[in-house]
């Protein structure tokens, strides 16, 4: 895994246990979470918001130890968590309250003086689209404003790591797609590294540089996101319906390589190029030049779904 | 556009200036709560009972304040004075300041539990702990609002209209106290006892019922059994008394009509308070995972 901009870890888990009398929450878990954007991935249940919960201080792990920033999490755990922002997963916003009245508070609570606070609380509203309707009681607000309320709060500190919690949980296909985007901003753009759970592989592959699977207490696997290869890499595996034989000959003759693992509809063949964007217009090209139609298309090898369907289970 | 007009940037920014600790954090916590229980930046209704019983508790110190302003020094005036010492200001406000703790009290800490804001409080640099202090601050800020500034401004008043202020003072300067500890006496009881019986429920509803209930039925059961059994200290049931009847004792020529000394009721107000905490350690304590 590639470093954050410190080098350090942004936390360092050791052998961490939590149990809940006969259920076992987190069993041995360790992990380095190094990139400034990480999902935590795994069914309901596998442990991910107990992780998140310990890393906060929230709860106090029964074995091991959690270091956040550079500082033990068992320690002074106040002075780890004004630096830190959290986005609960449930719905947990004082809904008699406005979203201003809420992020100035939650400012303040983090340790900025109410002035600070105030002026901060303006911008995250402004960043998360609720500037609007920054004066609205939060029991008006649609899930998705909710949910967006609750990430401004999260962030009006500055933090130098947030940690989310299902963050697109009951939204709706819109409302997920802005909260995506808006958590992939978080890293990319505002400068504040993430710690996103999720059950939806897809959610953590668009918006995270790593991803750690929990499965049953235990870390299943870890794997690096690389978004930049998945973009420029050229190769794509398709399945057509028609006459492969056609569509090879066809493609062959646009100047890329293709190699087939099977015959008449449905084989799944593997075109390579010299890029990707000459690969996906040679497919086009070679299926409208041999009269065959595109089923399938993705990228050539294994994907992340593909390699990490066994540690989910 | 106004020549005034200017394009403000309200892109995100880094901050590393200076941040609070938890002191800090708990005094906000305190501010923000005591300001929203007495309805401020709420919609008028929330304002409008704290606002009027937070007036009629001034009420007794205004009225009087305000005839001695009109009739000047007389002897009517001089009864008027002798009619409300200090010792029962706080019996005469009494129903005032029990009504304005069930407002308030629940209004502190049931919003949280219901609306599921612990998890995201605890999330910030206040531990358990803190909230629970942080939330009786702001029980006592409003309370000390009906318990102590009204027997206060009434001794700045009287202290104002007497004909020697300075030798008013001389002669008063021992009430000072005994109206400070009064106040903060009978309001540190109604802040542990109300948050202490608010947290047991998010529902503000069943919170109100439940202090009512537990401050007015001891009373009557203590009452009638106090005369039908004939044992006077069965009328120690009568928790809402305990701490007015506790604060009169720190004033000289203290009676009560079922001779239960000013101690007994001072002792009965502290178990309570004990109590009240006792029940604040285990509702917040819990590590709810």
């Amino acid at each position: 895994m590639s470093q954050n901009g410190g080098g350090e870890p942004l936390v360092e888990i050791h052998g961490v246990t939590k149990r809940y009398g006969a259920i076992v929450a987190l069993d041995d878990v360790s992990a380095a979470l190094t990139e400034r954007a990480v999902g935590l991935l795994g069914a309901n249940g596998a442990g991910k918001s107990t992780l998140m919960r310990a890393i906060l201080g929230l709860i106090k792990a029964d074995a091991g130890s959690i270091r956040v920033l550079g500082i033990d999490a068992s320690k002074p755990t106040w002075e780890i968590r004004r630096l830190l922002g959290y986005m609960p997963e449930h719905n947990s916003l004082p809904l008699g309250m406005t979203a201003r009245d809420l992020v100035v508070h939650m400012g303040e609570l983090r340790g900025l003086p109410r002035r600070v606070a105030v002026l901060r609380a303006s911008e995250v509203l402004f960043q998360v689209g609720l500037e609007e309707e920054r004066s609205r009681l939060i029991r008006t607000f649609s899930v998705g404003m909710k949910q967006r309320t609750n990430l401004a709060q999260a962030i009006v500190h500055s933090p130098g790591l947030v940690i989310l919690d299902e963050p697109t949980n009951g939204l709706d296909p819109a409302g997920r797609e802005e909260m995506l985007t808006l958590v992939r901003r978080l890293s990319a753009e505002l400068g504040i590294a993430v710690v996103m759970s999720s059950h939806v592989l897809e959610d953590v592959a668009r918006t995270c540089d790593s991803v750690i699977v929990l499965r049953e207490g235990r870390v299943a696997a870890t794997r690096t996101i690389d978004h930049a290869a998945a973009a420029t890499q050229g190769d794509v595996q398709v399945r057509i319906t028609g006459d492969p034989a056609r569509f090879t000959q066809a493609a062959t003759g646009l100047g890329l390589t293709v190699q087939g693992d099977g015959d008449g509809d449905g084989a799944w063949l593997l075109v390579r190029g010299k890029d990707a964007a000459g690969v996906l217009t040679g497919v086009r090209d070679a299926a409208v030049v041999a009269g065959v139609g595109l089923h399938e298309l993705r990228p050539a090898g294994p994907t992340l779904e593909e390699s990490l369907i066994g540690a989910i289970g | 556009m106004s020549a005034d007009a200017r394009v403000l940037d309200v892109a995100y920014s880094r901050y590393d200036g200076p941040r609070s600790g938890r002191l800090g954090a708990i005094w906000s916590l305190a501010r923000w709560s005591a300001l929203r229980a007495l309805g401020a930046r709420r919609g008028w209704k929330a304002k409008l009972i704290p606002i009027t019983l937070t007036l009629l508790a001034f009420a007794p110190a205004l009225v009087i304040l305000g005839l001695r302003a009109l009739f000047g020094t007389s002897s009517f005036t001089r009864d008027l004075v002798k009619a409300l010492p200090y010792a029962s200001y706080s019996t005469v406000t009494a129903i005032i300041i029990l009504v304005f703790s069930v407002v308030i009290t629940p209004e502190l800490v049931c919003p949280d539990r219901r609306d599921r804001t612990l998890s995201l409080y605890f999330s910030t640099a206040i531990s358990r702990g803190d909230y629970v202090i942080g939330k009786i601050l702001a029980a006592l800020m409003p309370l000390l609002l009906v318990t102590l500034a009204p027997p206060l401004i009434l001794y700045a008043g009287n202290l104002l209209f007497a004909v020697h202020p300075i030798g008013y003072l001389d002669s008063h300067l021992a009430d000072l106290p005994r109206i400070i500890g009064s106040g903060i006496m009978i309001a540190a009881f109604y802040a542990l006892v109300g948050l202490a019986i608010s947290s047991l429920t998010g529902r503000r509803a069943f919170a109100v019922g439940g202090y009512l209930a537990f401050l007015i039925i001891p009373t009557i059961i203590g009452g009638v059994l106090a005369h039908a059994l004939n044992e006077r200290y069965l009328r120690l049931l009568a928790f809402a008394a305990a701490p007015i009847q506790a604060a009169r004792g720190l004033y000289p020529g203290y009676t009560d009509r079922g001779h239960i000394s000013a101690a007994v009721w001072a002792a009965t107000s502290v178990e309570l308070m004990v109590v009240a905490v006792i029940v604040l350690a285990i509702r917040y304590g819990r590590d709810e995972g």
